[in-house]
């Protein structure tokens, strides 16, 4: 049973300032949620994999970690905080009045292939706005996300907008069958630029075909409107993208902004504009969200929806490391002086001294000695003393 | 340009090719060539600097972003995955996965469930998985041609370079399964956060794959 001691792959032990990194990121991020409005939500590690097999979940069964209820009901660990947010809005109906904010600061459990690094378990803080439709609610939303990031203190970072409209009225103009829309949709999700123009190759003909053909390389500033415009013509999704970022822009906003029209996940998932956020040093997105309108009332309320999720640990890994406190003082004290000893304890900077277990003066000075400290404090009937080490 | 940028080269035949089209791109690839005991190699006339790593490690590499770009066969990304960008075909390494059996046996002839031996069996899986087919898999990490001689698979899918080495085993290809060549894959958050460097690296590729292909 050796295997026992160590945990299992995708899982780990954080310690001291692991622990520190990571809260102080939730911590700014959710003091920023509760200012906005939104109130914190908590649901079940475990649910029922219906619940998300149903409702068109974007996540993959083979990555959703597997148990059973007590009944022998098939579930799995939380795979992403959004699907149980919808169950919630959409059946407690008295306590949650829409339009509503509502925030969480909870762990995502995924599997992952073997050996690749990766985490089973994400702690992710994100937001929902349920039950409000249109350009404030989605406003609202992408500038949360670029103040989320803000005040993790992240140095360099932006926000990239796309709209899923774009691609699908693009992908119309073709009239393809589902399956070909698909393998398109992939080659552009994946910036496949030689594939995609090997696959427009029959579709020449087709005034569409430019558009889709410069679509995975339609990404970078506010110029992207204007090409995107002068391939498709004048389009919802990029006018809309434009009134979007003429109102960023005005709020200060703007310099954050990129855009991404070759945003195409999840497209039966996203009904709007969607978004991810990048911030130097880590090497894949840090926050992710759009507008999901279907999904409230696959529970049987309709509400339209929009929210963003921020991977906590990866933020955490792009900010300078936490410098643990040094250990400089030893409180040690005789029976009767506890009170005293926990004042001079409490008075100091978090971590910068302790309580001495040891009975007698001796054995705490060879306790600061191990431990590094410069000093022990000692209390007892002569009142307050300072023993170097 | 502000960033210097990474790039992950797979060792071998691809490496010489790349090194080829860099320099054809007016990239000093001298660092590269004459390595001595460095690991990194950075180029003297262009913010770049290259590491020489196997194919999978060149994904590997890239997908965690300590690599901003690699270059790596299509069928390592075949095999492995992974989320990346694939921006470009670079034109060389080019070569094709095929399903072979032994000369004149019927592979499709029989309601048997196939055997197949393959050192890519994801590759093979999505194939089959395509045809609506179940078949076995066999892992091999050596000469696969071994597998059906030795009547223990009855059909291999492997890489098919001129189809010599199938020939000289008594084995046919009997369907393409894939086409390979070399590609450039680019990390998802580098090609947002250093834009302006790497489409600049990929348009000066693109002009010496137009400039290759119309000589």
């Amino acid at each position: 049973m050796r295997y026992t001691i160590n945990t299992p792959e995708g899982t780990r032990d954080r310690l001291f300032t692991e622990c520190q990194e990571r809260r102080q990121v939730q911590a700014r991020l959710t003091r920023l949620f509760r200012q906005r409005g939104f109130l914190e939500v908590s649901t079940p590690e475990t649910e029922f994999y219906d619940l998300f097999a149903l409702s068109g979940s974007a996540i993959a069964q083979e990555r959703m970690i597997k148990v059973w209820d007590p009944s022998g009901k098939f579930c799995v660990m939380r795979p992403d905080s959004t699907t149980p947010i919808a169950r919630v809005a959409a059946t407690k109906r008295k306590a949650v009045p829409l339009p509503q904010r509502l925030y969480y600061d909870q762990t995502v459990y995924r599997s992952n292939p073997a050996h690749n690094g990766g985490s089973r378990e994400i702690p992710q803080c994100g937001v929902e706005l349920i039950g409000a439709r249109g350009k404030k609610a989605d406003v609202e939303i992408i500038v949360t996300a670029i103040d989320a990031l803000r005040s993790c203190g992240a140095p360099k970072f932006q926000v990239e907008l796309g709209h899923a409209g774009f691609f699908r009225e693009l992908a119309g103009r073709l009239e393809l069958a589902e399956d070909a829309v698909e393998e398109m949709r992939r080659l552009i999700e994946g910036k496949n630029f030689a594939a995609l123009n090997d696959f427009l190759e029959p579709h020449r003909g087709n005034p569409a075909c430019a558009a889709l053909e410069r679509l995975s390389r339609l990404f970078g500033g506010a110029e992207v409107l204007t090409q995107a415009e002068r391939l498709a013509g004048k389009t919802p999704a990029v006018d809309y993208l434009a009134e979007l970022y003429d109102e960023l822009s005005a709020a200060g906003y703007g310099q954050y902004i990129r855009f991404d029209l070759g945003m195409v996940h999840q497209i039966d998932y996203y009904t709007g504009v969607v978004f991810r956020g990048y911030v130097e040093g880590a090497g894949d997105a840090v926050l992710s969200g759009g507008r999901y309108d279907n999904l409230v009332g696959a529970f049987g309320r309709e509400a339209q929806a929009t929210g963003f999720a921020v991977d906590v640990d990866a933020v955490a890994r792009t900010l300078p490391e936490i410098t643990p406190p040094v250990l400089r003082t030893i409180v040690h004290y005789e029976p009767g002086y506890l009170a005293q000893a926990l004042e001079a304890v409490d008075g100091r900077p978090a971590g910068t001294s302790e309580l001495s277990p040891c009975r007698t003066l001796e054995s705490s000075l060879n306790l600061a000695r191990d431990k590094g400290a410069e000093a022990v404090l000692v209390f007892d009937k002569d009142g307050e003393r300072t023993v170097r080490v | 340009m502000s960033e210097r940028l990474k790039i992950a080269i797979t060792k071998g035949r691809l490496l010489d090719k790349s090194v080829e089209l860099f320099e054809a791109a007016g990239l000093d690839c001298a660092p590269i060539r004459d390595p001595g005991r460095r690991l990194v190699h950075s180029l003297p006339n262009y913010p770049l600097d290259a590491v020489l790593a196997k194919a999978p490690d060149v994904i590997t590499y890239v997908e965690h972003g300590v690599c901003d770009m690699g270059i790596v066969g299509k069928d390592t990304i075949l095999e492995k995955g992974g989320s990346f960008y694939e921006v470009l075909d670079l034109g060389f390494g080019r070569c094709r996965f095929a399903l072979a059996v032994r000369q004149g046996s019927d592979f499709y002839g029989t309601y048997k469930t196939r055997r197949i031996a393959s050192k890519y069996p994801e590759v093979t899986r999505t194939f089959f998985e395509k045809k609506g087919m179940d078949v076995d898999i066999i892992k091999i990490e050596g000469s696969v041609e071994l597998a059906p001689i030795l009547n223990l698979t009855d059909a291999i899918v492997d890489i098919v370079e001129t189809g010599a080495t199938l020939k000289a085993n008594g084995l046919v290809p009997i369907e393409d399964v894939a086409q390979v060549s070399a590609r450039l894959i680019v990390n998802t958050a580098s090609m947002k956060l250093y834009k302006a460097e790497i489409e600049d690296f990929i348009a000066r590729c693109e002009a010496e794959l137009e400039r290759r292909e119309h000589d």
